[in-house]
């Protein structure tokens, strides 16, 4: 994958299925359906006669226009924020990194896992993908790995989990 | 009558609660109940509302009576009418705490402590006692009338008790204490005379004057807020030519003396104190509470100074304990400070009972140049200068320092800030970078500890350092965490003959996980895992049992070097 200027030299990230992204171009195209709609119904009862020169005219266009532009970004910067996910397995810990603009990585130690969550949605299960999720003793450790593969996932989860073990320490 | 007979089980109505699946060894423990009149104390003030309600009604009615506006009722029939009423409402109360008290028992065996509540929705809870991570006796100002004392045991599970014994004789109380630490510490005790665990000695480190206490609330925000608006409130007052805004001086008012109130009320009489059991605190004016943090509990500390507290230079110490939560209430924020007003060298004092092993030759000037230094003196990296308008005012404070045991992080100009974390005690880390932290090449380190007032962060240090502190700092966490102390601080430990701790290898394939370190590994870590008696591990050549710390004997208080004036730690100004 692309390197970037936060990563680590000398690591190789693995990362998220393709699929991800349709699941994310999905949610996104219909997130942004939904927007637009909410956000043209001013512009509809203008249109419409309903309302009658109370909201201004540039506002009523503006608002919808705003929120295309913002869906259009969003929908621009997808892919780069999906190719940003990766994740990687060290000795000792396991890496998670994510953000174009805000860029995150975390170290998770094997040892200090709680326990580690697979969670699949609807669309998801469509797409056999999965989000893997570690979770520490603090509620803040927020790595999250959306987009494995199942088996991946699945196989992620059980190599985690026997790490876990025999690595595990105390709070 | 604390002690029920050990027949409770077999009570009709009460579910036979082998399905819990305990050990054969746990059936002779007997199961008790808290003291009798704990309901009444709990719920008194529910039993104060209704009686207020009801008497008002009848008290009103023997006036409103000459008026007949009490209907056609005669006035012998209405007076017996509301007589009943209150009985049985009493009774009603009175028969509702009675059952929810007989129903509620507890057991603490050798390795569990249990807890059976509830009639219609039964709820048994067992917890380890090697998870402890603190012990608290509270006494809120009813129970100390009638010498009664709430304990609550908490594990890792980030806010809620795990087990609250409410209430028992004080001196209950205090030996269930000394019995679930003496276990939670792995001190072999003999199972024919379980009274004969003794409450480990303690040494007081810390006392604080009520003066000091009444000197931090008044040098506290809470003043500043009043002068502010003090001096709002009267320039509105002249602006506005009416004395009638002074009455929203009221509301504020009153907020600030409830500021002043809980800041004496959780400071007063705070005294501070170590046992081989772990850091002990105890505090209140009314309500009164004994905090006990076993050895190696407390997983981030921070040092705080709010800009009124310079001018005496006083610090505050808060801690991230695991069982103690997301500091949210004030009590909470109470259980989770270890020092509420300190000189520097009581600090460093408590800090030496954190963190008996600095780490670094110079404990005393470290840390103090974490409390107040700023620029890159004692081994402190800054933010880069190139970077001084991200943090115009504080980039000369924002810092990290590394020691072999703690890492230290400076922050903070007006609130100044020093929060160490020991490397053992880190859960994970990550960092950040946003745009503009891009262009100046700088980056923000976060970790991640379990809930609590601290959160440990590196401000805006230059990206190349903190990636290697990034990488640094998930080795050293790693290596030490298999040197660590065991979770039960009694527990005798195998020691490998020439102790050489810096020199150790330090395995790093995912295949070597057979303890070659010096020090046995933690036996216990996850909820799955079972305790392995250490006499179970083989102990390979030149390896030595270290015979087990008693607890009876009080270990020499540790101190930092150069240690503190004669007089003692505790050279409170009095």
């Amino acid at each position: 994958m692309r390197s970037e200027p936060i990563d680590p030299s000398g690591l190789e990230w693995s990362r998220v299925s393709p699929r991800y992204l349709r699941v994310r171009i999905l949610g996104w195209l219909l997130g942004s359906l939904v927007w637009l709609v909410i956000a043209s119904v001013p512009l509809v009862l203008r249109l419409t006669g309903v309302w009658d020169s109370f909201p201004p005219g540039w506002v009523v266009w503006a608002l919808p226009a705003l929120v295309l532009v913002g869906a259009v970004w969003r929908g621009l910067l997808l892919p780069r924020q999906v190719a940003a996910i990766g994740y990687a397995e060290r000795d000792d810990d396991l890496l998670v990194r994510q953000g174009v603009f805000f860029q995150r990585t975390m170290v998770v130690p094997y040892g200090r896992m709680q326990y580690v969550d697979i969670a699949v949605g609807p669309l998801q299960r469509a797409f056999g993908i999965c989000t893997l999720k570690l979770h520490t003793a603090s509620p803040a450790t927020n790595a999250l790995i959306p987009g494995l593969p199942t088996e991946e996932g699945t196989r992620l989860r059980e190599q985690l989990s026997a790490r876990g073990e025999s690595r595990l320490a105390g709070l | 009558m604390t002690t029920a007979p050990g027949t409770g089980g077999e009570h009709p109505g009460v579910a036979p609660h082998a399905a819990v699946g305990e050990k054969d060894a746990d059936a002779g423990v007997p199961w008790q109940r808290v003291h009798f009149i704990s309901p009444l104390v709990r719920g008194w003030i529910a039993l104060v509302a209704i009686l207020y309600f009801v008497g008002r009604d009848w008290f009103e009615g023997l006036f409103d009576a000459g008026s007949g506006a009490r209907g056609p009722l005669p006035e012998g029939v209405g007076l017996l009418l509301a007589g009943g009423v209150l009985l049985g409402v009493v009774l009603l109360i009175a028969a509702g705490f009675f059952v929810a008290w007989y129903f509620t028992r507890y057991q603490v065996t050798a390795e569990h402590v249990r807890v059976h509540s509830g009639v219609i929705f039964r709820q048994q809870r067992q917890a380890r006692l090697d998870r402890v991570q603190a012990i608290d006796i509270v006494q809120p100002l009813l129970a100390r009338i009638f010498g009664l004392a709430e304990l609550k045991f908490e594990v890792a599970d980030a806010g809620e008790s795990a087990v609250r014994l409410a209430f028992l004789k004080l001196d209950d109380a205090r030996r269930l204490r000394a019995t679930i630490l003496a276990r939670a510490a792995g001190v072999e005790t003999d199972p024919e005379h379980p009274e004969d665990i003794v409450e480990a000695p303690e040494r007081e480190v810390v006392a604080l004057s009520p003066g000091r206490v009444i000197g931090a609330a008044v040098l506290s925000g809470a003043t500043v807020v009043l002068l502010v608006a003090a001096v709002a409130v009267f320039v509105l007052g002249v602006v506005l030519g009416t004395a009638i805004v002074a009455t929203s001086f009221i509301p504020i008012l009153i907020g600030v003396g409830g500021a002043y109130w809980s800041a004496l009320g959780t400071g007063y009489n705070f005294r501070a104190a170590t046992s081989p059991d772990g850091i002990r605190m105890r505090y209140g004016l009314l309500d009164t509470r004994a905090q006990t943090v076993p050895p190696g509990r407390v997983q981030a500390l921070s040092i705080v100074q709010s800009p009124l507290w310079r001018l005496k230079g006083w610090y505050r110490v808060s801690v991230n304990v695991a069982g103690y939560g997301a500091a949210a209430s004030g009590e909470d924020q109470a259980r989770a400070t270890l020092l509420p007003v300190g000189t520097r060298e009581e600090v460093l004092q408590i800090l030496a009972l954190v963190l008996p092993d600095p780490g670094t030759e110079r404990p005393v000037e470290l840390f103090s140049a974490g409390m107040t230094g700023r620029d890159d003196g004692e081994g402190f990296v800054t933010t880069p200068r190139r970077a001084r308008w991200l943090a115009p005012l504080a980039w000369r404070r924002n810092g990290f320092a590394v020691t072999s045991t703690a890492l230290l992080m400076r922050s903070g100009v007006l609130w100044r800030q020093l929060v160490v974390v020991p490397h053992e005690r880190t859960q994970s880390l990550s960092i950040e970078q946003g745009p503009l932290d891009r262009r100046f090449r700088v980056s923000t380190l976060q970790f991640q500890t379990t809930p609590g007032p601290v959160s440990p962060r590196v401000h805006q240090t230059d990206s190349d350092v903190a990636w290697d502190l990034f990488h640094g700092q998930a080795a050293r966490a790693a290596e030490a965490r298999r040197r660590g102390a065991p979770e039960q601080w009694m527990k005798p430990i195998l020691v490998r003959e020439p102790a050489a701790p810096g020199t150790a290898p330090v395995p790093a394939g995912p295949t070597d996980v057979t303890p070659t370190t010096d020090v046995t590994p933690t036996t216990d870590a996850l909820p799955t895992r079972d305790v392995t008696p250490t006499t179970d591990v083989t102990p390979t050549t030149g390896e030595q049992p270290v015979p087990p710390g008693t607890r009876e004997v009080m270990p020499e208080v540790p101190s930092y070097v150069p240690a503190p004036p004669a007089g003692g730690p505790a050279d409170d100004p009095r």
